[in-house]
């Protein structure tokens, strides 16, 4: 029996602030970050709506890094806090970092290639960052691990996906800490790219309702710091949840729409559960992937009541996204953060909107107000993404 | 000891197409160069020219032209690639729902970034095309394969710049032994465009003319940086179990792993941490297999730091000195240039002198070899800007 994986510390950049307390209380209260976008004109767009961070909420310490980066090392550095783990721990051939990412410094890239096209030379320091490795080679440097450093861009699951291969690192032995989680930016290649496949909504996203139209890209950081128990106990941490399962699959069906049936994306969560030792039947509550998108929500509904059947009316599900918007590699990151205060609190924050749940979808969607959980938890947390590729974790109570 | 083993394996790159390919630029040992395209202004002057391109590669009977035009080049290389590993280890048919795709990229796919970069930005957002966005996600190549053959199991994409194929080879062998796949093809992909090199070039990372003439030199006293390239290497994995009772033909054993950083890296560059990292490959792989390794297929590229950094890990974590075989001095940085030359390199492969690299570096003493190589016992390094390094330890089966 491999050892069990806890989390020890959360963090979090976003536009709900810029600490995960902060998230957790405005998330609590459904409150959207939605706003008009000004990190760039989007005068030529079809949308003009994101949940970006504000720069001058972060703490000035990694400010000399693309955003993506300092988002990463923000929410790292607050994990690191939230966990009381000493610095030199993470100095370590024992202590790894996995993150996702789907743009790395992208949005510093668009404005280095705007000085090429105008025959400047731009920044280049800028961009030190630019390919996806960017924020988990950021953060390991400004931590100075020595163990495990790896980077997943697999779009919308990067961050479990990292999650996931967090897991196996502890539980194999080959480390005792690990940083997983991911960071993404905001940039108009991507916001442009969206909207061209007519997945941005005009307004705020509403998952999960009749009305959906889309989804509100956001961006940011959420980050786990995670430990063997063994090695959390010795040092006399807290521990606020376990990480117990991590699976992935592929529908292998089409480059950009997920498999109507949700196929893959119960074959990821069957597989999660079998690895956690667990059943459908432990699970108590979803933070979904949950875009707004019309197809998306219809095809995780579908997975849905794949695993859980007909419990799938009363199991308590949620869109997170709904409020920080959709962070891309980095969704994952931050929805085990909410994930894992929902366990530590025994509270779900509801899906924030104005319009009532799609009854189409058969779903217990929750609304209007957070929803008090049971005593002990199994929290499931997926997200589907371009490439047909699905990714979930599962986190639980620990006693 | 690792149950996991490679029974195949597809490869391209500007030495074209197939083992056959790769196998006859090795022998010959001269980088594999042209003429980088300028046209886009994106270089300066006095920059790096050339490239290890594939150019204008035909990629039947592997993916049809009209396929192919529906992708972006990575995801072309990606698919041909696993095609022609697949047909190497003899699956026609794949266990579907067992299959999994493990796919590194350094830059994914630049030139359809590239070019939905300056639809958004020339001529603005509405402008953007929902063709090149879907496939321009890193990821896409990795999907692309998965649609192409049907794979169903876990799709991952790393991108750790030039550690990320070991570090592929690694997640699909750790796949394979947990149960969660049965057949998993593992590797790199690359494409490199103009504006990816140029960058490269400002980085002073890519070699530039020296002595009228710009060539990678490996470990040489002139080196001053590699020979950027483009293609791909994938690598048919199976636990042996499933490879012995299909009857296949295997090719090669992943014995160990290692993977670690050096926090001592630049962002874009490498660091002098070899210490620590020649202790974490001691404790990762154990003194006694390094020991009985007689063939490392290096990471040395001509890099000026990163050769370094490569020779003084080689010489404390494997103090015997054995051969040392540079294929990226033929094929070029990215695109696998690596891997597809370490299964060769078992199999009795030639691998000639590279082309000038006559001038060994007196600092870091690696026991060049060319000729014919039947290894062993083989070890595969890499280390990424940035700081993370990874190693395979293969073996004959």
């Amino acid at each position: 029996m491999s050892e069990q994986v806890v989390v020890t510390g959360i963090g979090s950049v976003s536009g709900l602030g810029a600490t995960a307390e902060q998230l957790w209380q405005r998330a609590l209260r459904g409150e959207r970050g939605v706003r008009d976008l000004d990190l760039f004109s989007t005068d030529t767009h079809r949308t003009r709506l994101a949940v970006p961070v504000d720069d001058a909420s972060l703490p000035e310490r990694f400010a000399h890094l693309a955003r993506a980066d300092r988002f990463g090392c923000t929410a790292t550095a607050a994990a690191t806090a939230n966990a009381g783990l000493p610095a030199e721990a993470l100095r370590s051939a024992r202590a790894g970092v996995f993150f996702g990412s789907s743009t790395g410094a992208l949005f510093e890239g668009e404005r280095f290639l705007k000085e090429l096209l105008a025959e400047r030379e731009g920044d280049l320091h800028s961009i030190v960052g630019l390919q996806n490795d960017g924020p988990g080679t950021a953060v390991a440097k400004e931590f100075a691990v020595r163990g495990p450093v790896m980077t997943f861009s697999t779009a919308c699951t990067s961050a479990n996906v990292a999650l996931g291969a967090a897991l196996d690192a502890l539980r194999s032995g080959e480390i005792d800490v690990a940083i997983a989680g991911g960071s993404d930016e905001l940039c108009e290649i991507t916001y442009a790219g969206f909207n061209s496949l007519r997945a941005i909504d005009a307004n705020p996203t509403r998952p999960f309702r009749a009305d959906r139209a889309g989804l509100s890209m956001g961006e940011g950081s959420g980050v786990l710091l995670l430990e063997t128990r063994s090695h959390a106990e010795a040092r006399g941490a807290t521990i606020l949840a376990e990480l117990c399962g991590a699976a992935r699959s592929c529908d292998a069906q089409h480059v950009s729409a997920p498999d109507p049936e949700g196929i893959g994306a119960a074959t990821a969560i069957e597989e999660a559960l079998r690895e956690g030792g667990l059943t459908a039947a432990d699970v108590t509550f979803v933070n979904a992937h949950g875009t707004g998108t019309p197809h998306n929500d219809v095809s995780e509904s579908h997975a849905m009541r794949r695993v859980f059947g007909d419990r799938t009316q009363s199991l308590p599900i949620t869109s997170t996204k709904s409020m920080v918007g959709h962070l891309l590699g980095a969704a994952g990151g931050i929805e085990a953060v909410l994930t894992v205060q929902s366990i530590v609190h025994r509270m779900l924050p509801p899906t924030a909107g104005d319009t009532p749940a799609d009854p189409e979808l058969g779903l217990d969607v929750v609304v209007d107000a957070p929803r008090e959980l049971p005593e002990h938890n199994v929290g499931l947390s997926t997200n589907l993404a371009f490439g047909g590729n699905n990714a979930v974790v599962l986190l639980r109570s620990v006693s | 000891m690792s149950n996991v083993v490679v029974t195949g394996f597809g490869c391209l790159g500007a030495y074209g197409l197939g083992q056959d390919a790769l196998r006859s630029a090795l022998a010959a040992g001269s980088p594999l160069r042209s003429d980088v395209d300028r046209s886009a202004s994106y270089h300066r002057r006095g920059s790096s020219e050339t490239v290890a391109s594939c150019g204008e590669l035909s990629f039947e009977p592997w993916l049809s032209e009209d396929a192919g035009r529906r992708m972006s080049d990575l995801s072309q290389f990606a698919v041909t690639s696993a095609r022609m590993a697949l047909h190497d280890a003899g699956l026609e048919e794949i266990p579907k729902e067992r299959t999994a795709v493990a796919i590194a990229t350094a830059f994914g796919p630049g030139g359809f970034t590239e070019r939905l970069a300056l639809q958004v930005l020339q001529k603005g957002g509405k402008f953007a095309s929902p063709f090149l966005f879907t496939d321009c996600v890193a990821n896409a190549a990795a999907g692309q394969i998965a649609i192409a053959i049907g794979a169903r199991g876990a799709n991952t994409t790393i991108c750790q710049r030039e550690a990320g194929p070991l570090l592929a080879i690694a997640q699909a062998a750790q796949d394979l032994e947990l149960g969660r796949a049965d057949v998993c093809l593992a590797g790199a992909i690359d494409e490199l465009k103009p504006l990816s090199h140029a960058i490269l070039d400002r980085f002073r990372a890519v070699a530039r003319p020296r002595d009228g003439e710009e060539l990678p030199r490996p470990f040489d006293a002139r080196r001053n940086g590699y020979l950027a390239g483009e293609g791909g290497a994938v690598l048919v994995l199976e636990r042996e179990d499933h490879a012995r009772a299909r009857g296949a033909t295997v090719l090669a054993r992943v014995r160990a792993s290692a993977r670690g950083f050096d926090p001592t890296a630049p962002r874009t560059g490498l660091g002098r941490g070899h210490e620590d990292l020649a202790a974490l490959l001691r404790d990762r792989i154990g003194p006694e297999l390094l020991a009985e390794t007689d063939t490392v297929v290096s990471a040395g590229s001509g890099s000026v730091h990163g050769d370094a950094l490569e020779a003084r890990i080689l010489q404390r974590a494997l103090p015997h000195a054995p051969r040392v075989l540079t294929p990226k001095a033929v094929t070029g940085e990215f695109g696998g240039g690596t891997l597809a030359p370490a299964i060769l390199a078992l199999q009795g492969a030639d691998f000639a002198a590279p082309v000038g690299c006559n001038q060994p570096d007196p600092a870091l003493e690696v026991r060049l070899e060319s000729g014919p190589v039947r290894a062993q016992r083989l070890l595969c390094s890499a280390h990424g800007a940035g700081g993370v390094s990874a190693w395979i330890l293969f073996e004959q089966p």
